[in-house]
C-alpha cells in the first residue's frame, strides 16, 4: 500500500461526507480549520479507515489527528504489514 | 407496495429498561402481536419467555452498556454489547430499525455509528412528541439532547429534520416549524437562534413560524419546535418534573378532605383519560433524526406500553419512509450542509 493509495482513500471519503472539493484537500489540510469540520466527522473517517485497512486507533491517538497528512501517515504507521 | 406492507422487523435491546428484561419481553410481545417481527438482543435465559411468542426472535447478547459507562469509547470498545449488535443488525438489513430503552449516549452513539448520517446532514437530533393537553397531536420538540452545542446550520437542519417527520410520521400536512428562544420578534435571542432565524426565514420547503418562548411548547403553538441540545434538554426535564410535581399536588389536594375526595373521585375518569393521554409511555419515546436509518430511544422507565409503543413509532417510520422523505426534502430545499454553506458565503460576498 503506498502513501498516494491511502491518501486517495482519505480525500474521497472526505469530499464525500463533507460535501467539499476532492482537489481543495491536500496533505497539509487542518480538519476544523479548513473543511469545517468537527469531532464527529473526524470519528467517521477514523472508522472508515479501521475498516478498510484493519487498524484499530486508540481514542487518545484519534484525537490528536488534525490534519490529513497525520491521518495518512496513521494508517502507514499501523496497517498490519502483508 | 403501500406503506402497511410488508415485514418490519425491528432490532431491540434487551438491556437497559429500568424494569429489567421482563419489561422488555412484555413489550416485545405487545408489538409482535400486531405484526411487527421485533429481533430481541439479550440473554436467552432472560428472555426464555419470548421462546414461542410468533415473530419474536432472541438474539444472543449477554453484555449490556450502562449508563456509567463513556459512549463513545464503550461503543467503539465493545461491539459485543447489546445495543452495538442491535445498532449492527439495522446496517446489515436483518432489521429495518433500533429500539433501545438502555443508556441514551450509548444508543445513540451505537446508531450513529452503524447507521451513519443522512447525506449532507451536520448533525442528527433527538426528538420527542410532547404530549398537547389542548389539542389532539403532539408537539415535536428537538434536538432534546444529542447535540449539547450547536451552530446555527445545525439548528437550520434541525427544522427540516423535525418538518420531514412531522410530515411523514405524525401525518401533518405542512407543519408549522418554531425557533424556542425568549421572545417573539425576529432578533430576540442569541446569536445562534437569531443567524438561524434569518436563514430560516428565506428558506424554502418549510412552513417556518417564527420565534416561540418556553411557555408554548407545552400550549401547542407550533408543530415543530426547534432548539440546540442543551436548551431542549433542560426545557424537556423541567416539564417532565413540572408534570410530576403537579400531579403529586392534585392528588395530595384531593385527599385533604371529605369534599376534595368527592370532587377527585368525580374528575377520576377524565383525569384518568388525560394521564393515558400525556404518559411518556404513549409517545414510544425519543427518535434520533438526521441518520440512514430508524433509531428509536424509549425512556429508561417505560413500562411494558412504552416499550412496545417505542417499537410501534419505529416500524411506523420505517412503513411511511421517514428517512428517505427526510433526505428528499433537504435535498430539494437546498438544505443540505453544502447547499447551506455555499448560500452563507453568498450572503457573505453580497454583504461586502
Amino acid at each position: 500500500m503506498t502513501r498516494d493509495e491511502v491518501m486517495a482513500k482519505v480525500r474521497e471519503h472526505l469530499a464525500a461526507e463533507l460535501e467539499v472539493d476532492a482537489g481543495e484537500i491536500e496533505e497539509g489540510t487542518r480538519f476544523r480549520e479548513d473543511l469545517d469540520a468537527d469531532s464527529l466527522d473526524l470519528y467517521e473517517l477514523v472508522m472508515e479507515l479501521e475498516d478498510s485497512y484493519g487498524i484499530k486507533v486508540p481514542e487518545e491517538e484519534a484525537a490528536r489527528i488534525e490534519t490529513v497528512g497525520q491521518a495518512v501517515d496513521f494508517v502507514l504507521g499501523h496497517v498490519p504489514s502483508a | 407496495m403501500s406503506p402497511d406492507a410488508g415485514a418490519v422487523p425491528v432490532a431491540l435491546d434487551g438491556f437497559g429498561a429500568d424494569g429489567g428484561f421482563e419489561v422488555i419481553a412484555a413489550g416485545a410481545r405487545a408489538a409482535a402481536a400486531d405484526g411487527i417481527d421485533v429481533r430481541v438482543f439479550g440473554p436467552p435465559g432472560e428472555l426464555s419467555d419470548l421462546e414461542a411468542v410468533d415473530g419474536v426472535e432472541v438474539c444472543t447478547a449477554t453484555e449490556a452498556i450502562s449508563n456509567d459507562d463513556e459512549p463513545v469509547r464503550a461503543v467503539r470498545s465493545r461491539p459485543g454489547a447489546s445495543v452495538a449488535l442491535a445498532a449492527g443488525d439495522v446496517a446489515q438489513g436483518r432489521s429495518r430499525a433500533l429500539v433501545s430503552a438502555g443508556s441514551t449516549g450509548a444508543a445513540m452513539t451505537a446508531a450513529l455509528f452503524a447507521l451513519r448520517r443522512l447525506h449532507g446532514v451536520h448533525r442528527p437530533a433527538l426528538a420527542v412528541q410532547l404530549p398537547v393537553p389542548s389539542r389532539d397531536r403532539p408537539v415535536l420538540f428537538l434536538d432534546v439532547g444529542a447535540n449539547a452545542e450547536a451552530r446555527s446550520s445545525h439548528l437550520v437542519q434541525f427544522a427540516y429534520l423535525g418538518a420531514a417527520f412531522a410530515g411523514s410520521v405524525l401525518g401533518i400536512e405542512r407543519p408549522r416549524v418554531a425557533l424556542l428562544t425568549v421572545g417573539e420578534e425576529q432578533g430576540k435571542g442569541t446569536p445562534l437562534v437569531v443567524e438561524a432565524h434569518d436563514v430560516l426565514a428565506r428558506a424554502g420547503g418549510i412552513e417556518f413560524a417564527g420565534n416561540v418562548e418556553g411557555r408554548d411548547l407545552p400550549a401547542g403553538s407550533a408543530d415543530v419546535i426547534v432548539t440546540d441540545g442543551f436548551t431542549g434538554n433542560v426545557a424537556l426535564k423541567t416539564m417532565e418534573g413540572t408534570a410530576g410535581e403537579i400531579g403529586a399536588a392534585v392528588r395530595a389536594a384531593a385527599r385533604l378532605g371529605p369534599r376534595a375526595a368527592l370532587g377527585g373521585l368525580l374528575l377520576r375518569p377524565a383525569l384518568g383519560r388525560l394521564r393515558r393521554r400525556l404518559d411518556p409511555d404513549t409517545t414510544g419515546g425519543a427518535i434520533l433524526l438526521g441518520l440512514r436509518g430508524v433509531a428509536v430511544v424509549a425512556h429508561g422507565s417505560s413500562g411494558p406500553d412504552g416499550i412496545a409503543n417505542a417499537v410501534r413509532l419505529a416500524a411506523r417510520c420505517v412503513r411511511e419512509r421517514a428517512v428517505e422523505r427526510t433526505a428528499e426534502l433537504l435535498e430539494r430545499s437546498g438544505a443540505t450542509r453544502a447547499s447551506l454553506r455555499d448560500a452563507d458565503e453568498r450572503d457573505r460576498t453580497e454583504h461586502r
